[in-house]
């Protein structure tokens, strides 16, 4: 049965002597492969769960679909925050079911069974009916996430009880995470407004393409028009860079590039006011962090995946993705805009307009990312001679990896093989 | 928008502003897009808010949107899609817009109308229907109505399986 099982599973071919890396077309396909996928994968590692300004006052609670699971995400009236499975231990109904709001006690529509935001069975009708400790017997409560941690305001979960701890599963992606935490002294916040959209493909080609600085060019070429039509929104920095391997499957690239940047690259577009709040904004930046962070932070543009699942895109504006599958064949998408707490309303309104242009399913380049995604997936149906994908760009090199090379890639892909070979041993 | 049913002037305006948003769609509908741009006033702008927010008084500049167009942006977006490099949308989706429920008010030199739209956008294997309400604020200029302001309030839960408004809502 095993031997089958290691036969049937698609293996990545990593040949490094010959600059050869190739992934099996049937990873995208095989239903089997995706239920590998959901237990080797989303039910074993740290994947995001939420920001905590979203949850800014005690008493608050947003749901949300965490691979594919029901999570009611709270804080109770001591500010601690709680993960619970979204679902009654009565009879499994889910118990919240509005999409956020402030609230101290989620009654369950059922049978009137209510619980406090973390977790606890306050009340139930009718309690004669049962014995003595009923009420306070643990499996009567809402049950918690197995784990949860929070790097900064990031807030993960984990459906497995053991295995690493968060920073250590995170490796040198924190840094990244925390790079993105630093552009503000007031801190960050998610702004109000989710772009939650669907792609008919595979999760792991929106891994790929959310750092594949190689189909821009071509995939692109209407939004750079764009960029160049549009009043001075395009400066004259050109596009460059390296790819870095973060560990455990996370990477990112780290680049410069012609967009304006609201936290401190201007562009003509902005205006001599512009100028000047930026110029204090990058001043104030320096004096924090001191210069050489300064001017990572402001002049560099960074694409991360989190393996598996977490794009952090620190670009024209910073944008904070998950994607889920519920099919070989299909994601379901959540995007939200990251900010600093306080900034003025200028920069505010341009860092807004900056994310709409480019980012999302109105935007100028995400459609086309969409389009080549599931013209991939519908590729995948001729089978053929040509069975794998080429991911090899850059692996013959003897300096860096660029960013338009596809290092970031096979990050990716060795740690997805090791995580679903592992499954099957 | 009153609720009171009064004839007369109202009614007429609400021809005329009828006029305007089924001329809108069929434009749209025959991709006739430069003629569509033509119908708003040099200082337009083109709205579509997300789904987890109030979108009859969400604010562009202080909320994450799906389109968050002024003029040049919605000049930009015309242009972009009359090219092939415009993949998403070459070749072509077909859409068809249906506009109904249309209800007009008065205030001051803007006229603002409400209506019910479903549109759907079809292609390869997919067809798509997008439903909602839109807010049109019109002005007169130069003896004509201009749309000075749209935006496109969607009713699902979510944009799924959509994945893209890669069209003109």
């Amino acid at each position: 049965m095993r031997g089958a099982d290691m036969a049937d599973h698609p293996q990545i071919i990593d040949d490094r002597q010959a600059s050869r890396f190739l992934v099996p077309r049937q990873a995208f396909t095989s239903r089997e492969t995706f239920e590998r996928e959901c237990a080797a994968i989303f039910d074993r590692c740290w994947l995001y769960l939420g920001h905590a300004s979203e949850l800014a006052a005690p008493g608050a609670f947003i749901t949300r679909k965490v691979a594919r699971r029901p999570i009611l995400f709270t804080r109770d009236k001591e500010g601690e925050f709680h993960a619970l499975f979204n679902a009654c231990p009565h009879r499994g109904a889910l118990v919240c079911r509005e999409r956020k709001g402030a609230s101290r006690a989620f009654m369950c529509m059922y049978h009137g069974w209510t619980f406090g935001s973390d977790g606890h069975l306050m009340s139930l009708p009718g309690s004669s009916g049962y014995t003595e400790n009923f009420k306070t017997d643990p499996q009567k409560q809402m049950v918690h996430v197995p784990r949860m941690e929070r790097f900064g305001d990031f807030f993960f979960i984990s459906f497995a009880s053991d295995g690493e701890d968060l920073a250590t599963y995170l490796a040198g992606a924190g840094d990244f995470l925390k790079l993105v935490s630093e552009h503000s002294d007031s801190g960050m916040q998610i702004v109000g407004g989710t772009q939650e959209y669907a792609i008919r493909g595979n999760w792991k080609l929106l891994a790929e393409n959310s750092y594949d600085g190689y189909h821009a060019a071509c995939n692109h070429s209407t939004y750079l028009d764009y960029l160049k039509n549009a009043n001075g929104a395009l400066g004259a920095t050109p596009l460059s860079g390296v790819a870095h391997n973060l560990g455990n499957g996370h990477a990112a690239v780290e680049y410069s590039a012609p967009w304006g940047r609201p936290i401190a690259q201007w562009v003509p577009l902005w205006g001599e006011e512009g100028k000047a709040e930026i110029t204090a904004i990058h001043a104030s930046l320096e004096h924090r962090v001191g210069p050489e962070r300064a001017d990572r932070i402001a002049h560099k543009n960074r694409n991360m995946v989190i393996f598996p699942n977490l794009v952090v895109n620190d670009i024209m504006a910073v944008t904070v993705r998950t994607f889920y599958p519920t099919a070989p064949d299909y994601m379901e998408i959540n995007a939200w805009a990251l900010a600093p707490r306080e900034e003025s309303e200028w920069l505010r309104k341009y860092r807004l307009y900056n994310f709409t242009e480019f980012l999302g399913p109105g935007g100028f380049a995400t459609p086309d990312d969409v389009e080549a995604i599931e013209k991939c997936q519908q590729g995948y149906a001729t089978g053929g001679d040509a069975l794998f994908n080429d991911i090899s760009k850059g692996m013959n090199r003897t300096d860096a990896p660029q960013f338009d090379d596809e290092e970031q890639m096979r990050c990716f892909w060795r740690e997805w093989d090791r995580r679903v070979a592992m499954e099957e041993a | 928008m009153t609720d009171t049913i009064s004839p007369g002037a109202d009614l007429l305006l609400r021809l005329q502003v009828e006029d305007l948003l089924y001329l809108e769609a069929d434009l749209l509908d025959r991709w006739q897009l430069d003629e569509w741009l033509a119908l708003f006033t040099p200082d337009a702008h083109y709205f579509v808010p997300p789904n987890d927010i109030d979108g009859d008084t969400a604010d562009p500049n202080q909320s994450l949107f799906y389109i968050n167009d002024d003029h040049v942006r919605m000049r930009e977006r015309v242009i972009r899609l009359n090219k092939v490099g415009a993949h998403s949308e070459h070749p072509r989706s077909k859409v068809r817009h249906l506009v109904s429920n249309v209800r007009v008010r008065r205030e001051g030199d803007v006229i603002h109308a409400r209506s019910s739209f479903v549109v759907w956008r079809s292609k390869d294997i997919t067809s798509d229907a997008f439903v909602g309400h839109y807010l049109h604020e019109i002005v007169m200029s130069e003896g004509a109505m201009k749309i000075s302001r749209k935006t496109c309030v969607l009713d699902m839960e979510a944009l799924r399986p959509h994945a893209r408004i890669s069209i003109i809502l």
